[in-house]
This record gives C-alpha cells, structure tokens and sequence, in this order.
C-alpha cells in the first residue's frame, strides 16, 4: 500500500465514524441555522482530527502536506453529505488570500486559526452590478479619510455574506487611470457600521447569496492587501487559487452510477432504457468524459507533487462538466417520465436529478461563465487575439457608461 | 390545408397576445411555485371568457367549429406568457376523444362543458416514463377502473379523465368520471401544472375503443396534444429569445453591450434557428390534421420544439449571468415549464421512438 493508499484508508475511516454525527441523515428537516451550527461543529471536528488545512503551511494551524492529501481526502468527504460548503467560499480562497498577503502575522494567524475551526467564515466581495465578467469594471470605491480609507457602494452575488465575519474585497481607490489599475484590495470586517447584507433568492429556491451595500464603511490602512492601484493582480491571483480548489468531473452533480441505476430501473417504451441505444451513447459520451477530466485532475496534482506546474488544461473542468451535467439531468428527467415530476426543493444536487438541473445554470455562471473561461483559453493559453475592447486604455472615468 | 396564416388567424394571434400580455406577469406566477395545487385562474378564466375552450371543436358540439391551428395560435401565445393552466391542452384532447371515440349520450353528457371550460378535462395514459405503456398500470374490468395513474397534469382539478388502461387481454381507452377518485397532489418543479396522482378504486368508467383501435386512437389523441404543447413550447422559446436579445442589447461589459461579443450574439441567433424550425413544424403540423402523415407531422413539431424551449431556457438564463438565477427575475419560471411540457405529451425519447417507427413503415 502507498502512503497515499494508508492516508486514504485512515480519512475514509475517520469520515465514517463522523456520518452519524453529521453525515446527510444526520441533517434531513434540519433549519439553514442548525444545519450550519452542525457544519461549525463539524469543522471542529476536522480540524481536531488533523483534516482542516490539510496543505496550508503548520506555521498557520494547518497540516503542511501536499495537494495530493487534500484532494484525496476531499473526494472521499464527498460521498457522505457533510455540511462543508458554508466554508468551501471561506477556506477556497479569501482566508489563503489573507495567509499570502495579509500583512500582521499575529492577526492574520488568529484569523486563519478561528476560520479553519469553523468558528469565523470569510466571504469574496468581487462582483458588482455593473461588474461581474467585467471585473474591472467594478464602482464601489474608496476614499483616504485620516490614516484610513472610507468605502462606499455595492457589492452583489457575494456567497454566504449574511453568515460572513470577514471579506475580502476590490474597490476603486482612483477612478482617473484605466479600469483595472485603479483597484485596491482590502479586507473589511462584516459587522463594521454601514455594512448592509440583504439576501437573494435564487431560482432553485434557496438564498445563500446576497447584496451587500458599503455605506461610509470606515477602515485602517492595515486592512489593504495590496499596494494602492495594485488590487487587480492580487483579484487575479484569487481568481487563480480557484482553479484546483473545486474539481469534480461530475459537473458537482450525480456520479454517473446514478444514472446507469436509473436506466436499469426504469422501461422505456416497452423495455429497459439500458438497452437503448440512446442511453448508452450518452453513458458512453459522459464517462468518456469525465474520465477525461479526472484524468487530468490526477495529472496535475502528480505534477504539482512534483514541484512542476500543471498544464492550463485544469481549466476545462468547470466548463466541460457543468454543461455536460446540465443536459444529463434532463435526460434523466425525460427517463423518470411522469414520476419525475415529484420534486424536493431540499434534496442533494449530488443526489437527485431535478435538484440537479434547477441548480446547474448557476454552476455555469458563478466562479467564472462560460463565455469568460471559453475566451481566457482562447486568448490565454491558444494565443487568440482578444475582442474588441473599446474600455481599453481609457480612464475609467470617462468609459460611457 | 394551407399553411399561410390568413387574415383571421392573424387576427386570433395578436388579440390572444393582447389579452395576455395585459392579464398574465410573472409576478402572479411566482406564488404559485411555492403553492401545491394552486394554478393561475385568471388565465383559465380568460380562456372561457375568450372561448379558446371551444375554438377547435365543432359547432354541433358547442364549439366553434375552429381547429388544430387556431388553437395552436392561441397555445403559442399562452406558452409566450407562460400561461398555461394545463387545461386547455388537455381539455382539448378530453373533448377530441370524446367526439371522435364517443357515442352520442357521452357527446351530450360532457362536450358543452368542455367548451365551456365548465369542464375540466385530464388525460391519463402514462405509466411512469411511458407516455403509452403496453400494459398501463391502471387496470379496467366490468367497466370499472382499478389502480393509480401517476403525475397525471391538471389531475387535481379535473373533472373528467381519459385514461388508458389495460382491460382483459388488451388495452382499453376508457372515459371515468373523476368525481369518486382519491386525488394526491404531487409537490413539483412546476406547481402550476396541479399534477396529481389519480386512484381508482372501483371508479366507474366507460369505454371508447378496445384493443389495437384503442392504442390507436390514444396515439392520435396523444398527438394531437402533442401538436397544441409544441405550439405552447415553441411560444415559450421565442419569448426567451426576445428577453435574451433585449438584454444583450442593453447589459454592458467591457465597455460595450455583451451582444456585440460573438459568443453572446450566435448563442442568440442559434435560438432563432431552433424557434423558426419548430414554428414552421408547428404549422405543417397543425395544417396536417387529419392527413396520413399527421403522426409524422406530429413528431416532427415536437421533437423540434422540446429542443427549442430546452435550449432556450438554457441559453437565456446563462445570456443573464448572475441576474438569470435568480428566483425574481423569473427566467427560471420558463425553464421550469420547459421541462415540464417536455414531459408531459411524451419525452423526446417516445416521439423519437414514434417517429422512427413511422418512418419505417412500421405501427407505433
Ligand atoms: C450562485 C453564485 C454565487 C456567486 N458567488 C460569488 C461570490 O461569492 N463573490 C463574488 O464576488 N461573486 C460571486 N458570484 C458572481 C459571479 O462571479 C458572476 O455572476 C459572474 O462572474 C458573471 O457576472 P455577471 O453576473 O455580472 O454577468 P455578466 O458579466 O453581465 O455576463 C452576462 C453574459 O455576458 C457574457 N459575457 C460577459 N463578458 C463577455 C465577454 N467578454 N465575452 C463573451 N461573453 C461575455 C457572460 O458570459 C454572460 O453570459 C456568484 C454568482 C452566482 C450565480
């Protein structure tokens, strides 16, 4: 047995012995709030265990192993329903932000400490009304006011800000020199005065993003994390952490083993929809697929083991799976028939088809569209020249609006 | 028939568009998701009020004596606006089967009501995924009907049901009053459509064909369904069409509208592909009633437009970015509908199956 089997076998057990506790029965009818309670306490559990942090640096509460453990581990997390994604925002990207760029070590290790036990959870202040694709475009801004900086405006989609301590965030700190180099990033404490969050419910029925409105939010110049007109590349290197963070061929919808099941299950047109034709192209397509994916997904975590860079090829997963997973739900709709229409708005998107589709045009929106990942491999990684741009170059104060 | 629209029928298109745009907005939509057994009233009293019930039956019959592309104009726009309660597609295929399959006594005793809209009226071959199973799982015996027709749409409401079943040795298509029925609403993706499962426990019922005349004229019933759904599907993927365009038009990013980019621009002009070659199935098909090819026009119209209203919801929404899911803006509402007409006549799957069946020379 490889290390890596021995680490396998010793998480699987641990995760195990914790699904009673808070696995996905463990949860069924529970409230949002004491669904995330038994997340906090959950979290605890992880990191008292040795399995919070399971790459970040020791000197920070973490377990200072390698990427190969964390994905290890997270796959197999996946299979019992924990109720993890309250933190998946907060441990994903704005908290390893703060360990890299965060400029008091004593504050940035009680921070990282606190959100690593689930007892703080971070949220990423990015998106804008008029700035979503375009994140250079935002407007919320901020302004010196004594040794500090006075923030004004609105942020929009910011997941889980209404359960947020603290987040990160990109403003406008000068308006006259082209769009993104004009941003600074800052942190901001969530319950400062004129902090506003107001949720939005989403289409599938559920609300865990928000509005958040800056009202004369007042902060020290401690809180900046990047040098003043630099925030844009340290949003990019956000942006960046994100790549690996979430992988799941699966489009972080049902394994396709559910799908077989179904088509076993259930008659079509006189016989078992397995023998159909049909069927099994789309089995046979989706597994090809996926297998792809995760193919990938191995090779890069080898490399990063290896100390090499990963291939930008990592960034099809979101795009490939989601998509794909999209039109497998409704197909899996068709399959189900009249009996498909029962529906229930609490069941896993990892479970349940329906659940399954009403959720999945998110998944190709949030985190980066389509269109925008389509475009970076275009122009990035195939050297494509860029679009037309007419905001190129041109102060962000006069960009018609 | 013709399949140019001539001047009346031009006129039955932009009145219902009328009527509808000033009576329906998502904002009375939305409730109903959130409401088991609720469906929109004023839409179904708009209906009997403009006499959309009894447009495509004869006049014999109190109808007037309009047809299959009348209707089809007018579940166009009802799909534009999401409108649907789902009657008037299954009220419509009640009343069909009734005068094409029923004896005089049973044309008497439920066909006024029917076009009325006093009537409602439910089909219920499906068992399961099998919109036309070869052994239904509601049985008839001694002319009663026995076991439990599942998600049946517009079940909760209805008064009359059209169902098939399996009678002694062969199918049956049977007529049941659904007065003495258990009815269990069933919570789903599109609360509207008041889906419901039907016992019958002894329920009644009377017979209108028997054997392979029975899965023949379900079949024919099926599509005629099939044809007024496609329309409503076909309206629905146009409407998105238009919101998506309006919104490329006026959502900027990068300093220009997102329409300019080419992703957004063809995602769009793909849409009118896909609405056209459903709308021009639609009419073909309305325009073929009664022909021999009607089954093969049939499954053309739906194939075609499943895809349309599928691939619209999803195109539209993802047009939107973040603003598309959310519950508010109410693209999700079409997506919703989307799937559920996609369902209800028989999925893709069934009218592929058909279709090819046809083609081959083969009986469905
Ligand atoms: C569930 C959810 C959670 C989210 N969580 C967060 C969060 O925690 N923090 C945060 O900061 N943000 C978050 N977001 C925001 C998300 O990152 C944005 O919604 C996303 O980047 C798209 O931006 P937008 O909504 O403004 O759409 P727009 O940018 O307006 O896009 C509209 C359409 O135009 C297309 N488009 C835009 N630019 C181009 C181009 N150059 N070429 C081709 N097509 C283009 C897009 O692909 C899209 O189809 C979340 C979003 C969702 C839906």
């Amino acid at each position: 047995m490889s290390d890596l089997d021995a680490y396998r076998a010793k998480a699987s057990a641990w995760l195990q012995s914790m699904a009673p506790t808070f696995g996905r029965d463990a949860r069924k009818g529970l409230s949002e709030a004491d669904d995330l309670a038994l997340g906090r306490r959950y979290q605890k559990a992880k990191f008292d265990a040795g399995y919070a942090g399971i790459n970040w640096p020791t000197e920070y509460g973490g377990q200072g192993l390698s990427h190969l453990e964390k994905v290890t581990f997270d796959a197999e997390e996946m299979k019992h329903g924990f109720p993890s994604f309250y933190f998946g925002i907060s441990l994903g990207m704005p908290v390893p932000v703060l360990m890299q760029f965060g400029s008091d070590k004593e504050f940035v290790k009680e921070r990282v400490l606190k959100a690593l036990q689930g007892e703080e959870i971070w949220c990423q202040l990015f998106s804008e009304p008029s700035g979503g694709s375009d994140l250079a475009g935002l407007r919320t801004k901020a302004e010196p006011e004594g040794n500090g900086w006075k923030i004004n405006g609105q942020k929009v989609w910011t997941s889980w800000a209404h359960y947020s301590d603290y987040g990160v965030i990109v403003v406008r700190t000068d308006p006259t020199v082209a769009k993104h180099k004009g941003l600074t990033y800052f942190w901001v404490d969530m319950k400062a005065p004129g902090v506003t969050v107001r949720p939005i419910k989403l289409a599938g029925g559920d609300s865990h993003v928000n509005e958040v409105f800056f009202d004369d939010v007042k902060i020290t110049d401690d809180h900046r994390m990047s040098p003043v007109g630099g925030g844009f590349a340290v949003a990019i290197a956000t942006l960046m952490i994100e790549r690996y963070v979430a992988t799941d061929s699966a489009g972080f919808g049902p394994h396709l083993d559910l799908f077989v099941e179904l088509a076993k299950d259930v008659q079509l047109n006189g016989r078992p929809a397995i023998e159909d034709g049909r069927i099994r192209q789309q089995i046979a397509r989706n597994h090809a697929m996926r297998a792809g994916l995760d193919s990938i997904n191995v090779r890069a975590r080898l490399m990063m083991q290896a100390g090499m860079m990963p291939g930008p090829e990592g960034s099809l997963n979101k795009l490939v799976a989601v998509r794909s997973r999209q039109k497998l739900s409704e197909l899996a709709l068709d399959l189900q028939g009249h009996d498909g229409f029962l529906f229930d708005e609490h069941a896993s998107q990892k479970e349940d088809w329906a659940s399954s589709w009403i959720n999945a045009p998110t998944g190709r929106i949030a985190g980066g569209s389509d269109e925008t990942l389509l475009n970076t491999i275009a122009e990035k990684v195939l050297g494509l020249p860029q679009d037309h741009r007419p905001d190129k170059g041109i102060p962000f104060n006069q960009i018609p609006a | 028939m013709t399949i140019l629209y001539d001047e009346g029928q031009q006129a039955i298109a932009t009145e219902s568009r009328r009527v509808l745009e000033a009576r329906v907005d998502k904002d009375a939509l939305l409730p109903l998701l959130e409401a088991v057994g609720e469906y929109h009233r004023p839409f179904w009293d708009t209906a009997k009020e403009q006499g959309w019930t009894a447009l495509a039956l004869p006049e014999a019959e109190g109808g007037l004596g309009l047809g299959l592309i009348e209707l089809g104009l007018i579940a166009h726009q009802a799909g534009r606006s999401i409108s649907g309660a789902p009657f008037l597609t299954s009220g419509f295929g009640a009343a069909k089967a009734i005068e094409l399959f029923g004896s005089d006594a049973q044309k008497a005793r439920w066909l006024p009501g029917l076009a009325s809209g006093e009537t409602i009226g439910a089909i219920a071959f499906a068992a399961g995924p099998d919109a036309l199973p070869a052994r239904p799982d509601v049985t008839f015996t001694d002319d009663k009907l026995d076991g439990t027709a599942r998600g049946v749409s517009g079940g909760l409401a209805a008064d009359v049901a059209i169902v098939f079943a399996n009678g002694p040795g062969m199918p049956v298509l049977a007529l049941a009053d659904l007065a003495g029925t258990q009815r269990s609403a069933i919570p789903s993706f599109d609360n509207s459509r008041l889906i419901a499962d039907i016992g019958f426990i002894g329920t009644p019922a009377e017979t209108l064909a028997v054997g392979g005349a029975a899965r023949d004229a379900a079949l024919h019933i099926l599509a005629l369904q099939a044809v007024v759904t496609a329309h409503e599907q076909t309206g629905g993927a146009e409407a998105l069409m238009e919101i998506a365009r309006d919104y490329a038009l006026t959502r900027k990013a990068f300093g220009q509208p997102i329409g300019a980019f080419q992703s957004v621009k063809h995602r769009i002009a793909e849409l009118y592909g896909l609405v056209e070659l459903a709308r021009a199935n639609c009419i073909h098909a309305a325009a073929r009633e009664g022909a021999a090819d009607f089954i093969t026009a049939a499954a053309a119209a739906r194939l075609s437009a499943t895809e349309a209203y599928d691939t619209a919801a999803r195109d539209c929404i993802q047009i939107h970015g973040g603003i598309g899911v959310t519950w508010e803006i109410g693209l999700h509402l079409h997506m919703r509908r989307a799937r559920s007409l996609a369902i209800e006549q028989g999925s893709s799957l069934f009218w592929e199956d058909v279709l090819v069946d046809q083609l081959a020379g083969e009986a469905a």
